[in-house]
């Protein structure tokens, strides 16, 4: 165990690493000037130019990266280009708004998608299967923001139970109000993956020996699905919700723009936008870190789920 | 079960009730995922001025309500005087006028301290502005005086709350530097309060605003990025002042809203095309004037919609200080721009390159534009691109035809400056948007900016525009204007006909009639 972290600790790290170096180098290919973009379009040259000299622009790509690469290392990922505030605070301004957006929607996924998926694996061809996998099927194709503008019309204008700005805070009331909708925006897009993939996991594991030697010992239908089935169906359940629990942060930005919440999507995208170059590196660390460590407890999880995974 | 979802409804219809204390706070959506620097020297996007000019003033300012430079009043200054050749301003500084969070009086010293910052490259997006600038001193406490190196055309409107004329506190900028863009102190009607990223702006009422106290106790600056949860946000209640879309369709929707009042304001942007002059084919005038008379404007602004877009009347908004109101802009006629590209040597037509922006106002313009031009044989190749490399590749000339649209400072001088003097040339060490690289009204430009008779001004204004619009070095399309819709209740205190920081001034006698 004790190795097995080790090694993943050593992979995250040369990870990083690579993210980092390709990071920097992929915002400067990419056209678009951060002085031009901060200081607009009436900006003259003179003063462009002293902006990029200011920022440190000017200086050799590799002095730049060096400087970077030093600055990471000592834990400084340096200030915004456009606010001047500090990368690390103004990430960490954002971040819990976007762990909790991603964990509520998680656990909505979950708490839908899994009984939905055994459900209809255990009724398969009967009209709550072809229910479930059409409810699925409409959850992955429906566009976020589509379904956003419509939980919006319906319950903060039409019904006025739940406020259009999702960004309230102070009391569990508040809370409650703005991350229901967000969340379940996001949250049944979640629930459709894993109702596929607990759907056929459950299929392929119903049509096992040992379930129908369950069966023929006269044990509950009741237990041998739950109890029997859906623990040996897990793996590929836990496999798809900690990669998509890498994705749904990365895809909460539309959620985030629609609900006008503050998180990590619309961090990247401004910084992108506004060629906010120390921003972006900083972003993309954490976000490459969160990965990283999302899947290192996915593989943790798969020993918790199957004791016969041993993690070497 | 069904209780608890009961229970839980109710609890957030309850706390999704609208507070009834709102009347002295002002909500206000603007189109922005979050602000960038506060600093008014630096803050060129609408989001950010559109909120510091709240907070900010001028030695002079536009009679709210208004863009033209003929409104100008005192502000700061309580009067002033020129010499006769306009080169030397001297300023009586308003007494008792208090910087905000206690940084104490605004003096003359403040003043000068403040024109300095503007003019340097280092600290300010608008130094160009205060190039001409030769000293800018504190005589005693309450005296101003400036001096220029040259007459500049309409130098007081660069007094104004607007851009690199936004009075700072020395005090609070010499204390806080870089970090005055996170907290900045100014002398207007609001101060600032709060910030929280990607949520909001806070500022609060200046009870020491020399004008008096505002009506208004505090403003909520709600950034909201997308277009659709503004105007839901707008329609729950939850905002009162919002930032419209320049679109036919939105106005019309939001006028159809009960207590609604759609403003719809100057500055217009003026949407123009400029042919790179020098590159082929569009080095042959035949070409250029091939086009211009593809473009049909009345069918553009029929396509915008007229609420929101007029025909463009120069190479210069109109309205500007300057502008040739009728300029002899080339008239659709598709015969005469095929026999024009015929006689150039392309009987069967050419095909010209455009890079451009995907921001969505702007493409369906360009795809408008393609779509008259291929009535005359002219093929529009158009590359799209998101909006910071648009603005990178343009630069760096890259792009035979540029369709830009912007709104300047009021004076001709301005634009017709940036867009089309040889100094403002795009690769070159003084660049500015000179994408045509047309210099033949330089010796006009040049000579207006220091003829101190205003009407010999004028006529060397339009003499320039004239001859840039002949040479076909700019085709203006359509005049943009902005759009903003806020609740009847709210009352601006003054007529709204313009804001040069392109939102709505709000004032201290703005309030809520409810």
């Amino acid at each position: 165990m004790i190795s097995f972290l080790i090694r993943r600790a050593a992979f995250a790290l040369v990870t990083l690493f690579t993210v980092l170096t390709l990071v920097f180098l992929l915002v400067r290919i990419v056209p678009g000037d951060p002085a031009q973009v901060i200081l607009g379009d009436l900006a003259s040259q003179e003063a462009i130019a002293a902006l990029r000299t200011r920022l440190g622009l000017d200086r050799p790509v590799f002095e730049q990266y060096v400087t970077f690469l030093g600055g990471a290392l000592r834990g400084d990922w340096g200030v915004s280009m456009v606010t001047g505030r500090p990368v690390i605070e103004e990430v960490l301004k954002v971040l819990p708004w976007t762990i909790e957006l991603t964990l509520v929607s998680l656990v909505i996924g979950c708490v839908v998608g899994i009984p939905l998926g055994v459900w209809a694996a255990t009724n398969r061809n009967r009209v709550i299967d072809y229910a479930a996998r059409m409810g699925s099927l409409m959850g992955l194709s429906f566009p976020p923001f589509v379904s956003a503008i419509l939980l919006l019309l319906g319950f903060a204008i039409m019904l006025r139970w739940f406020p259009v700005i999702s960004a309230r805070t102070g009391s569990v009331g508040a809370w409650f109000q703005s991350i229901t909708l967000p969340a379940i925006n996001l949250g049944l897009i979640t629930a459709a993956y894993i109702t596929r993939v607990t759907r056929s996991a459950m299929l392929e594991v119903l049509s096992e020996d040992y379930v129908r030697t369950a069966k023929a010992k006269g044990v509950p239908w009741r237990a041998v699905v739950w109890r029997h089935g859906l623990r040996n169906a897990l793996i590929p359940v836990i496999t798809i919700v900690g990669l998509y629990l890498g994705i749904l942060i990365g895809n909460s930005v539309l959620t985030e723009i629609v609900f006008s919440r503050p998180g990590l999507g619309k961090l990247i995208v401004g910084a992108l936008n506004q060629r906010d170059y120390t921003m972006l590196q900083g972003m993309m660390v954490i976000y490459t870190l969160v990965v990283v460590l999302v899947n290192l407890a996915t593989d943790l999880a798969y020993g918790v789920a199957d004791p016969r995974v041993k993690l070497t | 079960m069904r209780r608890t979802v009961c229970a839980l409804a109710a609890l957030a219809a309850l706390s999704a009730a609208p507070a009834l204390a709102q009347q002295k706070t002002l909500n206000v959506g603007m189109a922005t995922a979050d602000v960038g620097k506060l600093d008014p020297h630096l803050a060129a996007g609408t989001p950010d001025k559109g909120l510091l000019h709240w907070v900010f003033t001028g030695l002079v300012r536009f009679k709210p309500g208004t863009s033209s430079p003929e409104f100008l009043e005192p502000e700061i200054a309580e009067s002033w005087t020129v010499n006769p050749t306009a080169t030397e301003f001297t300023f009586k500084i308003r007494p008792g006028v208090q910087c905000h969070h206690g940084y104490g009086e605004f003096t003359a010293e403040d003043a000068a301290y403040s024109i300095k910052r503007a003019g340097s490259k280092e600290t300010s997006a608008f130094s160009a502005d205060f190039a001409s600038v030769a000293e800018a001193v504190a005589v005693d406490k309450s005296t101003l005086r400036i001096k220029l190196k040259n007459p500049v055309p309409g130098f007081l409107g660069y007094l104004a709350n607007y851009h690199g004329g936004n009075m700072v506190c020395m005090k609070a900028a010499e204390e806080m530097k870089d970090g005055f863009g996170k907290k900045p102190v100014g002398t207007g009607p609001f101060e600032f309060a709060e910030y929280q990223p990607q949520q909001y702006v806070k500022l609060k009422a200046n009870a020491k605003y020399f004008r008096g106290k505002p009506a208004l106790d505090e403003i909520v600056y709600r950034f909201i990025p997308s277009d659709a949860t503004r105007d839901l946000a707008y329609q729950s209640g939850e905002v009162d002042l919002i930032y419209g879309k320049q679109d036919q369709t939105w106005v019309q929707r939001m006028k159809a809203l009960p207590n609604t009042v759609v403003g719809v304001m100057e500055p217009a942007e003026l949407s123009s095309l400029y042919l790179n002059t020098k590159v082929k084919p569009l080095d042959d005038i035949r070409v250029r004037q091939a086009i211009a008379y593809a473009i049909d404007r009345a069918q553009l602004v029929a396509f915008k919609g007229a609420l929101v877009v007029r025909p463009s009347v120069s190479i210069v908004p109109s309205g500007y200080l300057g502008t040739d109101e009728k300029a002899p802009q080339y008239p659709l006629d598709i015969a005469k721009a095929k026999a024009l590209l015929a006689e150039a040597g392309y009987p069967n037509g050419i095909t010209v390159k455009t890079i451009h922006t995907t921001l969505p106002g702007m493409q369906t313009t360009i795809e408008a534009v393609q779509a008259q031009l291929k009535k005359a044989g002219i093929n529009l190749d158009i590359e799209l691109v998101e909006h910071a490399t648009f603005h990178a590749k343009i630069r760096e000339d890259l792009s035979p035809i540029v369709h830009y649209a912007a709104a300047r400072f009021p004076v001709a001088d301005v634009y017709l400056t940036q867009f089309f003097h040889s100094r403002s040339q795009v690769k070159t060490p003084t660049a500015v948007t000179n994408f045509t690289h047309c210099n033949q009204a330089d010796a006009e430009i040049e000579a207006a900016r220091i003829e101190p008779d205003l009407a010999k001004q004028k006529a060397l204004w339009a003499t320039a525009q004239q001859k840039l619009i002949k040479d076909v070095c700019g085709i203006g399309l359509f005049e943009q204007l902005q759009v903003w819709a806020w609740r009847d209740s709210l009352d601006l205190g003054y007529e709204l006909k313009g804001a040069l920081n392109l939102s709505i001034p709000i004032t201290e006698k703005t309030r809520f009639t409810k």
